[in-house]
């Protein structure tokens, strides 16, 4: 496959996570939809590096998904300490930063 | 091998600061060994620079490029190094007595903390090389002589205090800060015409670079800023007419008015005018003949607040505060000495100044701490109230006695008389003689005895007021029931250490002349002296001060022992000479009443607040700007929903646009 498939495919990706950050209103469903964003970002880095016969993308690629770990786990704490509090993790009663 | 740890002498107690502030609750005593040690290191460095520079009349100097032309450095000449030594010795055995002094305070951490910044701060204003880096510290000691008068800050009365040293100092500080700037001006000047030649490694504002210049300064400039500079020096070393705040610093622990009126603080403004001596012998004269104005200036407040204060000392009741008057009418001494002595006799008028201002370290310094023991015992300041202590505290009696003398400068002068035999006397006989016949001759020079008539009196009044402080202190009947007791070990064993300098220490003068007086020959600034025939007065003149002393012992013995003299009438409300003193001649009224209240608050903020509120906040604010910028706001704020998926809705179309933009303008595959 040619580099542009790839690339087509990211953004397809990237595309839904975005779709789904504006639409979704579970917190759980959103920070699915920011860990799309960034697995079409190492997509990216990944393709690239293959495409130029060089490794610093694929090094870069699996340092962020160390970093998506960390991300998602303090998401996922975020979410429960909400829970706890609101007894929802719908977003659209979390509004309290507001007039 | 000293020199090169120089700084140490400063970093120290720094040092100290930092740990005993947040280690000193873990610690003995409240952490007071850490500042102890720390003083005492700094102690055995001067010492031992003192000891390597004194045979050969070296100097240390250490300097480091800063910013904008300026640097930071250490000078130890002759002049800093006495003074560093006194300031470490005798801050050495107050924190000694402190220990035993603030035993009972629960916030002992925070006390010893800031003593030992404040004896840094004065350290660094003596080691400073130039006069930016001086007046940094000179703003520190400031700072830390508010946190320290203000220690018991949960009392109205020493918040207050504290508060008024702050303000009442800042004045004299701010006229000390615009002199810097006016010779800087007039500095940077004369550089950049290229009348003034730098050399490499030597900054503008350093104390040498000054000296240089000094000749090529315009005279008129040089009195201003030499005024300006002694603006700083009256604020700081309670000279009249800002002394005010000096009395009411008794409001903190003893130790720290014993820091602060012997040790710290108040020496600093002396020692500003003595650093900065050449150029204010520089200075054109102009007012009378052939004495430089701003000495003549530095003469006649001098001399007025060293009477001043006298006659404040002589009817106050609080034991310190009589101390506090003491301390003024003191420095006033120092401050005249400089003034005359530098007219007549040149370079030797900073050794016969800075020679009283140590041995006033001394016995003062003691007279506090002997105060502190009293009060620690007594537990009240009013002498009215004590009385017949001497069989109880027999160790505070007679260190305090001996003080008492050393102010009052008892002491036999063989050899003015012409009997061959050395002078004997206390510290404050040799220091304070001294001054006494500087202003004579000065009077001999000029034909202006003024200053002369106001040390003489100004000594029959030191004499008076210290030994009715004593004698009502330690003689007669206890005049209350009170439980008293002499003090333990840590604190009598300073007194006594410092009762043996102020008998002894006096014996050093001819040395001290001698060496203090290169100060400035090891600089290269020449000091012109009056010439004249050598100076012979006659024996009653020479015996004059020590008589006057004596006559101040008899009739202080008189009233307030032998209570032959009925004083009741001339003290008495009804009695208007007692009340004008009593009241500090309405200072503290005049300062809070008027320039407080009437002037500051009716006058200015009350005519600012109108001006404020109503014709800039009613008018223009309130009906124009902030009535629209509110209605907008109201309509503006719907915008914030909270919903953070609206901000990220925004944020992606924005960015979205922003590459379509991209896209359009620049073009590209």
């Amino acid at each position: 496959m040619s580099l542009y498939s790839y690339l087509l495919i990211s953004i397809i990706i990237f595309t839904i996570g975005v779709y789904g950050i504006i639409t979704q209103r579970s917190g759980i469903k959103i920070l699915m939809c920011i860990e799309l964003l960034l697995n079409s970002a190492n997509l990216n880095l990944v393709a690239f590096s293959s495409y130029n016969g060089n490794a610093t993308g694929q090094v870069f690629a699996i340092f962020s998904i160390a970093i998506a770990a960390a991300e998602a786990a303090i998401g996922f704490a975020i979410l429960v300490a909400l829970f706890r509090l609101k007894d929802t993790i719908n977003l659209d009663n979390i509004n309290i930063l507001r007039w | 091998m000293f020199s090169e740890f120089a700084a140490l002498i400063v970093l120290l107690p720094v040092i100290a600061f930092v740990l005993t502030l947040f280690l000193g609750k873990k610690l003995y005593s409240g952490g007071a060994l850490l500042p102890i040690a720390a003083i005492a290191g700094s102690f055995i460095i001067s010492v031992g620079i003192f000891l390597e520079i004194f045979p050969n009349d070296g100097m240390v100097q250490q300097s480091f490029p800063w910013f904008a032309g300026m640097n930071i450095g250490i000078l130890i000449d002759p002049l800093a190094v006495v003074m560093l030594m006194m300031v470490t010795f005798v801050s050495l055995l107050i924190h000694i007595y402190a220990v035993g002094y603030m035993s009972h305070d629960p916030a002992r951490p925070r006390y010893f903390a800031e003593t030992s910044l404040f004896t840094a701060a004065m350290l660094s204003v003596v080691l400073s090389d130039n006069i930016l880096q001086f007046f940094i510290s000179w703003e520190l000691v400031g700072l830390c002589s508010f946190l320290l008068i203000g220690f018991w800050y949960h009392k109205p009365s020493a918040a207050a205090a504290a508060k008024k040293a702050f303000l009442v100092t800042r004045v004299g500080d701010v006229l000390f800060l615009a002199g810097i700037v006016l010779l800087y001006v007039n500095m940077k000047l004369l550089v950049d015409n290229g009348t003034l030649v730098m050399e490499s490694q030597s900054f503008i504002l350093q104390f040498k670079t000054m000296f240089e210049a000094i000749p090529l300064i315009d005279g008129t400039q040089l009195t201003y800023v030499t005024l300006l500079f002694f603006g700083g020096a009256i604020g700081k070393s309670g000279q009249f007419p800002l002394h005010g705040w000096l009395p009411d610093a008794m409001e903190g622990p003893t130790t720290v008015s014993a820091l602060i009126h012997a040790a710290t603080m108040v020496t600093a403004g002396v020692y500003l005018v003595a650093r900065t001596f050449p150029m204010f012998v520089a200075t054109p004269s102009t007012i009378s003949t052939g004495v430089p104005d701003s000495l003549l200036i530095v003469t006649y407040v001098g001399g007025f607040t060293a009477l001043f204060a006298a006659t404040m000392g002589l009817v106050m009741n609080d034991i310190k505060r009589v101390l506090a008057y003491s301390t003024v009418s003191q420095l006033g001494y120092m401050m005249l000495a400089l003034g005359t002595a530098g007219t007549v006799l040149g370079a030797k008028a900073v050794g016969i100044s800075m020679f009283h201002l140590i041995s006033h370290a001394f016995f003062k310094a003691l007279l506090f701490l002997c105060a502190g023991s009293v009060i620690h015992a007594v537990g009240t300041n009013d002498i009215r109230e004590m009385g017949g202590l001497f069989s109880k505290m027999k160790i505070t009696a007679t260190t305090m006695l001996i003080a008492a003398l050393a102010l009052a400068g008892f002491g036999l002068p063989f050899e003015g008389l012409g009997i061959p035999i050395m002078n004997i006397g206390t510290a404050g006989f040799f220091s304070k003689d001294a001054i006494i016949e500087g202003a004579l001759e000065y009077g001999e020079v000029t034909h202006d005895m003024v200053p002369y008539g106001f040390a003489i009196i100004a000594a029959l009044l030191t004499s008076i007021y210290i030994f009715r402080l004593w004698f009502m202190t330690f003689t007669g009947k206890p005049r209350s029931e009170r439980h008293s007791h002499e003090s333990p070990g840590v604190m009598t064993g300073p007194l006594m250490i410092l009762a043996i300098f102020a008998l002894l220490f006096g014996f050093s003068q001819a040395g001290f002349y001698g060496y203090v007086e290169k100060n400035f020959e090891l600089m290269d600034v020449k000091i012109a002296v009056h010439e004249g025939e050598a100076f012979h007065p006659s024996a009653f003149v020479i015996l004059l001060p020590v008589i006057v002393g004596v006559l101040g012992l008899l009739i202080s013995y008189l009233i307030y022992n032998r209570r032959r003299i009925n004083m009741s009438k001339l003290v008495s409300s009804g009695n208007p000479l007692y009340k004008l003193l009593y009241n500090r001649y309405y200072e503290p009224k005049l300062g809070a009443d008027i320039i407080g209240v009437k002037l500051t608050h009716d006058v200015v903020a009350q005519s600012g607040e109108f001006i404020d509120r109503k014709i800039i906040d009613g008018l223009v604010i309130d009906n124009i700007i902030s009535n629209t910028l509110l209605r907008l706001g109201e309509i503006v704020r719907k915008l914030q929903t909270g919903v953070v998926q609206n901000y990220a809705s925004v944020t992606i179309f924005g960015i979205a646009l922003l590459l379509i933009l991209l896209k359009l303008t620049f073009g590209g595959p």
